[in-house]
Order: structure tokens, then sequence, then C-alpha cells
């Protein structure tokens, strides 16, 4: 993925606003529409009136975006550079209350200030003292809590009112299309939460947020998907919109633990002339003994599988969990390939056996190379550029008695000279990315790493051509 | 090492001019602000005598002591604690006694504390903390002698014995407390699931207890500063050691919604109706000036917040129960809360607050005061113009809106209607809800409502 690079700073804005609403009649379709309808009209104002703050964490700054530009940051007016900001932020990791520094930037180049939304009760508009008021209607009181999730790109530059003005608008638009989405979801006085997700979409379209019903699968949002391909003018034989695509803000820690594309913080080799054919997206580094599985000495070719697996999950075309050893062996029994016995074995598997598995659980389809010579594979630059440059997908490769996962070529195409990119299942340490980087179990290699003698078979996994 | 209260002087005067009958004894309650190294008291009021005749009390106990009506000084206590703005409370009690009785007095004292501190704190929205000091104290006279002792008892702990604790007189000790202020906006929608009234005060009390969580952490902002950490609610430049006036400082708090489970789809309840409470209240808290925490001050004018919103509900539908006279629960339409006034507090130039119906005048108000606290306030000294009056109008954005005719009739019916017929003071309608039950079974003429 390309990011622009002027946009320097993502502001994302969230807050929950609570959605309300009393119908008298659920299934009277207009009349129920008009009340959903008004009920997001107040809470549109909401975003509009003056007591909004939005408060930027980690930092003591409070900004009234609809009050003639009010902050608490004397030094933060209205004309500042958003860029200031960045100053008044304490990071994350401990730290003295006096961090100065500027967020590094990241592999992305994006920097991330998060801010959240409040509502100010003590700015009142008069001073009436409280009513009660009762209703006596028998009503469907409806209650739901919207998580706003607003983002907004712009260059450091850009002035801080510009920004707050920015958010508000956006704030605004997201209630808007939440609406939009209740109101098509709804079944009587069924209502479906509507939940914001970000894709980081190619020029021009940039980081844009969808809202999706929760508990809607992906799978019966197809058509969904395909108006907005249109709309984008994305390709559409592959997934940008999935929940699974959605754009990893890099201030977040993955919950899991595991690393993932630990290959980006290599430097490319050094070969005249070479361009790069690398994986496209995101994988896990899967290798031995993750999982408190000990499948030292047997388990590589299951360890490069479960990264081709978890490539297809992390694009978003599979919803299953990457399978376990267990599940893996247990596929090659339910299609006829190995006996009962196999599973809880310690047997090795090859090209062939990832093909089936691929195919019989995730429905992925895939080529076979085969390479009756190590030496040979220093001739496959072109099979393999085209393989990256159109499928993306990581490459198992087994032969000699060792399984690898090829991400990537540095190939020349005048002179030939070719480095492959491998991401070595047989680590048997932690998630520790220094190591895995500076030793080289994810790391570039000649031809020389092949064994020159003895045959190959790769496993290139064809991506299925579905948005 | 005991606790310390320091008392300003002129609750000793008060203390020394209690006129008790040879033989029987006086109590009251005192009231100031605790915190976490010294404690402060500001106010004592003797309970106010019960005014009923041919009062059935069974004497059961041999004396003056066992007659103290346990009931009737907690009441008295829990209603003066509705008056009190935030950062201040009941800190204990007191007891006079003729000196036959001192050997009493301090179990006497302690089934009163215990009582009372049950009392205050059932209505109560809002958790107490690890700092807040649940120590209370009890100050037994010698009515003879004039000696005082001066004990805490911890109210976490029912079967902890009393402890010594000091009892110093200064002057001034509240006259340079700083004041935080702040107007609220409350707007709670509150559907009513199920259809008795007992049912319409829980889905109210549970609907007010999570707006008072919301508030508890939201986010407040002093003199437009976060109070983030342990800094003092006065920094050092701000200190002006020769004022002798009261500073007052700006409250703003900012809340976001309340985080519900996650879930796919809406919570979605058939109600029989829904309740809806709007409005602005005006908020006061006062900080002891010993150094304070703005933790400490953001937390008093939080409570306050609370406690004014909770306490205005309940006492609205204590007072509908007893005009009404039976659980029909409430009407339908808009119905005024009672408006906050402030007057100030007998000699110490703090200001105490009080509720007023809408039938009510400054009058009622300063009956009240009287009856409540042992003072004359006159009437220009109540200040009725924080909240004002309540509008009705037709305009309130209710629900579908085909509902408009009906609503608009509801609410013209009710205008002409006046639900509050009741003009008797505050007090007494309170404690009549305890009581209704005793004295309606005894057929005993309620001399106090008037019809």
């Amino acid at each position: 993925m390309v990011y622009s690079e002027e946009c320097a700073i993502i502001f994302r804005l969230k807050g929950i606003l609570e959605f309300a609403c009393q119908l008298d009649n659920p299934n009277a379709g207009s009349q129920s529409q008009s009340t959903i309808s008004k009920s997001f009209q107040g809470l549109r104002s909401k975003v509009s009136s003056k007591n909004i703050v939005f408060t930027v964490c980690n930092s003591p700054i409070l900004i009234w975006p609809n009050t003639g530009f009010q902050s608490s940051m004397e030094s933060l007016t209205e004309a500042s550079a958003c860029g200031d900001i960045l100053q008044y932020i304490e990071s994350d990791d401990g730290g003295s209350k006096k961090t100065l520094k500027k967020k590094d930037k990241k592999r992305s180049g994006h920097t991330v200030v998060n801010l959240k939304l409040l509502f100010e009760v003590t700015d009142p508009a008069g001073n009436e003292a409280p009513s009660l008021i009762r209703v006596d209607t028998q009503q469907h009181c409806v209650k739901m809590p919207l998580h706003l999730d607003c983002v907004l790109s712009v260059t450091t530059e850009e002035s801080l009112a510009s920004v707050c003005t920015g958010l508000v608008e956006t704030l605004r638009k997201q209630l808007a299309e939440m609406e939009e989405v209740v109101q098509r979801y709804r079944k009587g006085s069924s209502f479906l939460v509507p939940q914001p997700f970000h894709f980081q979409l190619p020029e021009p379209a940039g980081l844009t947020t969808v809202i999706y019903p929760a508990g809607v699968p992906d799978s019966q949002l197809q058509a969904i998907r395909e108006d907005l391909h249109r709309k984008f003018e994305l390709p559409s034989d592959r997934p940008y919109l999935r929940r699974a695509n959605a754009f990893h803000f890099p201030d977040v820690a993955y919950k899991d633990g595991y690393l993932r594309n630990p290959h980006i913080h290599l430097n490319p080799p050094n070969i005249e002339d070479a361009k790069l054919y690398l994986v496209q997206g995101v994988y896990i580094y899967h290798h031995y003994m993750q999982d408190r599985v000990d499948d030292d000495g047997w388990g590589c070719a299951y360890r490069s599988l479960q990264t081709i697996c978890s490539w297809f999950q992390q694009q978003g075309y599979v919803e299953t969990a990457v399978p376990t050893h267990t599940q893996i062996q247990q596929a090659l029994v339910d299609v006829g390939d190995k006996e009962p016995r196999f599973v809880g074995s310690r047997q090795w598997i090859g090209s062939i056996e990832v093909q089936v598995v691929l195919n019989q659980l995730l429905g992925v389809t895939s080529k076979i190379l085969f390479v009756s010579q190590g030496s040979e594979l220093a001739t496959k630059g072109r099979e393999l550029a085209n393989h990256f440059q159109t499928e993306g997908t990581p490459v198992m490769i087994g032969g000699g008695v060792l399984a690898h996962t090829i991400l990537g070529v540095a190939w020349s195409e005048n002179s030939g000279q070719i480095r492959f990119l491998i991401l070595d299942p047989h680590y048997t340490g932690g998630e520790d990315l220094q190591t895995i980087t500076d030793k080289g179990w994810c790391g570039w290699k000649g031809p020389e790493f092949w064994d020159q003698n003895a045959y190959y078979n790769l496993c290139l996994p064809q991506r299925p051509k579905t948005i | 090492m005991g606790r310390s209260y320091f008392v300003d002087e002129t609750v000793e005067k008060y203390l020394g001019g209690l006129l008790a009958d040879p033989g029987s004894c006086v109590t009251g309650f005192l009231a100031g602000q605790s915190s976490p190294q010294r404690d402060f008291v500001v106010l004592a009021v003797q309970t106010p005598q019960r005014e009923s005749e041919g009062q059935l009390k069974s004497s059961r106990g041999s004396g003056p002591l066992d007659d103290i009506d346990v009931e009737w000084v907690t009441e008295h206590a829990r209603q003066v604690s509705r008056m009190l703005p935030g950062g201040l409370c009941i800190l204990g009690l007191f007891l006079v006694t003729p000196p036959e009785l001192s050997k009493d007095a301090q179990n006497t004292l302690k089934r009163l504390i215990f009582a009372m501190d049950k009392c205050i704190s059932k209505g109560r929205l809002w958790e107490l903390t690890e700092e807040d000091v649940t120590d209370r104290v009890t100050l037994h006279i010698c009515s003879k002698t004039k000696k005082t002792v001066c004990k805490t008892l911890d109210v976490k702990d029912p079967k902890s014995s009393a402890k010594p604790a000091d009892w110093k007189y200064q002057t001034c000790v509240s006259s340079s407390w700083p004041m935080l202020t702040c107007s609220v906006e409350v707007d709670l929608q509150i559907p009513l699931t199920g259809s008795s009234s007992d049912n319409t005060d829980k889905c109210m009390k549970d609907c007010l207890t999570r707006w008072a969580k919301q508030i508890e952490a939201g986010n407040c902002l002093i003199s437009g500063r976060q109070a983030l950490d342990d800094s003092e609610l006065i920094s050092a430049q701000k200190k002006n050691l020769k004022t002798t006036h009261r500073q007052t400082f700006p409250a703003r708090i900012l809340v976001s919604d309340p985080e519900l489970d996650e879930r796919s789809s809406a919570l979605v309840q058939l109600c029989s109706g829904s309740v809806r409470v709007r409005g602005v209240v005006h908020c006061r808290a006062y900080i002891h000036n010993n150094k304070p925490k703005a933790r400490h001050a953001v937390q008093a004018i939080k409570r306050d917040i609370i406690n004014t919103v909770s306490s205005r509900v309940e006492m609205f539908l204590e007072d509908l129960l007893i005009s009404e006279g039976s659980r029909k629960g409430l009407c339908t339409g808009q119905q005024a809360l009672p408006r906050r006034v402030f007057a100030p507090m007998p000699f110490s130039g703090l200001s105490v607050c009080d509720y007023m119906f809408p039938d009510e005048s400054t009058a009622d108000v300063a009956d009240r005061l009287k009856e409540m606290l042992d003072w004359e306030t006159p009437e220009e000294d109540i200040d009725i113009s924080l909240e004002s009056n309540q509008l009705f109008s037709p305009e309130l954005e209710m629900t579908d809106s085909h509902s408009d005719d009906s609503r608009k009739h509801v609410i013209s019916e009710v205008q002409v209607e006046n639900p509050h017929i009741h003009k008797a003071p505050q007090y007494y309608a309170g404690v009549a809800v305890a009581a209704t039950i005793a004295l309606l079974a005894t057929a005993t003429s309620l001399l106090y409502f008037s019809e």
C-alpha cells in the first residue's frame, strides 16, 4: 500500500452518542421512519451545538469547536497549525510528563492524533428549573449506542479551526450515514447497530469510512460492496471493503500478539537494475513452537501453510481462523488424502498437501510449480515476479527436507540476478522483531540458499476473484 | 491519634445557649466538612420539638434517654442534609444530658449515629470512595457542668468502639472557604416498564443512578483548568493572602454518553410510558481552605449536582404520596419539580439551600428554615433568582408526531388542576411518609394537613 506523502496527520475522533426513540407502532412503516429520522436529526443538532468538546487524548487540551473556537490552551488558537498539538501529547510508553517529542513517524508515515468527543453540561441556554414530564402511552423504547469514529487526514500546516470544522462536518455526515443503515436494516422493532470501518483506498479516495450493520456477515453485504467498488472505481476482482480490510491505525497494538509483515523492516538487497516484487497486504508470521504446539522438526510446512491462511484471513477472503496442525491433518483425512491415524501424528506435509488443504478449508486454488533442481530456482524470476504482481500471495516452497515461505523476489530482467525474500518457519523463539530480522529468520537470500541438487515444489495460491 | 475537629466559635455559643428542661435531654446534629487530615464544624442545630398532641408514646423505657425519638432525630438530619450544598454534610450528633444520665449518653449517641447514617445514605446515588471519612462525631454535653466529651464512631464498622477526638473552637472557620458554582442542564428520558408505581420509582432510580455515574466519570474544569493530578485547588500564584472575601470558582463539567454493552442490535423495551426530567439546576460546593486538593473540590461539586437532582425528584414523589393519599403515581403531563433557592447559613456566611414548590413563597421557605435550622432568615435574604420558574410549553419534543394533539390536551388539563395542595412545611411531609401507616392505624387526626 502506498500512502500519500501529503497526509501527515490523521485526526481520529471517537465518541459515543446514545440513540433513543419511542415508537408507538414499530410496524407502521413511514411513521416509525419519521420518528427515527427526528431522533437522528436531534443527534446531528447535538454535534453542531456549542456544547460539544473535543479532548485530545493523553494531553490537557480541550477544544470547543462550535463556540467560535475556544481552547483550553492559550497557545493554541484557531489559526495555529494543527501540527502544534503534537508537542502537548504525552507518549503512551510511560515517560515523564515533560515529553515534548513529536511522535515518531513510523514506516507508514502517519501520525495519529486521537480525540474524544465530550459534551458540556454546564453551559445551559436558560436557567429554568427542572420539570417532570410524563407520557402514558404504550410505546417501544429503543436505545442503542452509536460508536462514532471519524477520521480526517490533513497536513501539519492545516489550521486547527479548519480541522475542527472538518471533524464536525464528518460527525454530521457519519450520523446521516448511520441513519441510512439503521433505516435500511430495521425490521419492525429490531434495529441493527451501525458500525464505522475505515479503509485506506487508492487515491483519490484515500482514507474512507463505511458504515456496516453489526451482526450482518460480509457475505451478505456483497451488493453494498459492489456499489462502493463502482463508486470508488476499485477493481472488481479483489476485496478492499471487507471488515478484515479495515485500516490498521499505527498507534493501536494488535491484540493477538503475533507479528505482522516483519519484512517491511528489512532493507532491500542491493542489486543493480532489480525491481522488487513483494507479497501484497498483510500476513502473520507463523513459526515453530507458537501457540504452545511443539512442532520443532516436523511442522515447518504446516507453519508456512498457516502463514498463507493468515493472508487470506487478513485480506478478508475468509472469516475462519487460521487452522491448527490438527485441523490441517483432519482436512487431509476428510478429502481422503490421508489415513485417519494421520491426525495427531508428526508426519510432514508437502506442497501438494498445502494445495489440498487450501482448497478444502478455504476454497482457494493453487498452482504448483516444480523444479527438478534447486539451482533452477534462479531461473524462475519471471514467474515469481508475475505471481507477486498479479496474485501477491505468499508462496510455500518445499524440497530437500525443508519448507519455507517466499514473500517476494528482487529480480533484474536484464541481468537475471535474483534474491528471494524468505520467511523461515523453523524459528523457535518468541515474537521478537529485532531477533527475527537481525538473525535472518525473515530475510533476503541468494540462489545459493537452496539445496542445488534437490527437487522443489512450490505452491502458489491464487486469489479468488471476489470482492 | 484521634481526629481533630475545628469548630467555629459561633457553634460554641449556640451549644452554650441551649435550654434543656431539667432532667430532659436535647439532641441535635453537627454539620461541616471532613478532610483526610482534619474536620471542620460550622453548624449545630437542635432537633425541633415534635409538635404533636396526644402523640402516643409507648413509655417502654425508663427515662428521657429512651424517650428520644430516634426516627425523629434521624429524619431531621436527613431533611437537613438535603439543605446542605456540596462539600458540607452532617458530621455527627450532639446530646445534652443532665449529669445523672451522662453514663448512658454514649450508648444513646451510638444508636443515633448509626441510625442516622443509615437514613441519610439510603437515597444516595453515588458511592463513597476510599478517601471519604467514615468517622462521625459524637459530642456529649453535661447540662450542669457544661463539660463536653467528644468521640468518633466509624460508621463503616458497627462493632467498633468510640475513639476519643479533639474538639477545638476557632474563629471564622469557614469565612474564606472557596465556593464552586455551576449550572447544569439535565435532560433524562426514562422509559417506564411495567405499570405499578413501585416500578416507576425503580425505573427512575435506575436511570438517575446511571446519570449520576456519567457525572462522576465526567471531566471537570475549575476556572478553566482540568484537575488532572494531585494538584492543589488554589495554585501558589493565585493565593491572595490578604483576601477576606470568598473566592468563587466556576466549574464546568464535560461528559460522554455511557458505554453500554457490546451489542449488535438495539435494546428495545415495551414501555407503558416514559418520564422525562428536564431543566437546569444550579449547584454549589464549598471546600475548606487548608490546602485543598482540586480533586476533592471536583468531587464536592459533582456530588452536589447529583444530590440536587435526586433530592428534588425524591421530594416530589414524597409530596405526591402525601397529597394523593395513595399510590396513584405520577399523572401525565408536565409537572414542576421544586426550585432550588439559597439562604445564608446561620452564623457562618456559607449558604444553605431549600426547595420551593411552585405554590410556595419565600415566606414558606423562611418558615422551614426556622423549623429545620432554628434560625430566623429575613425573606429578602432568600435568593430565588438562580433557578427560574418552569415554563409550560407544548413544544417540548416527545414522541411520535401523531400524538401532538393529545399531548397538548393533557398539558392544558394539568395546568388547570393544581396537584400541589399541601402547604405544610416540607419537614412534616417527609416524616409523614414514614409514619403514615402508624398514624392512620391509630386514627390520630392529621393536624398538619390542610385541604
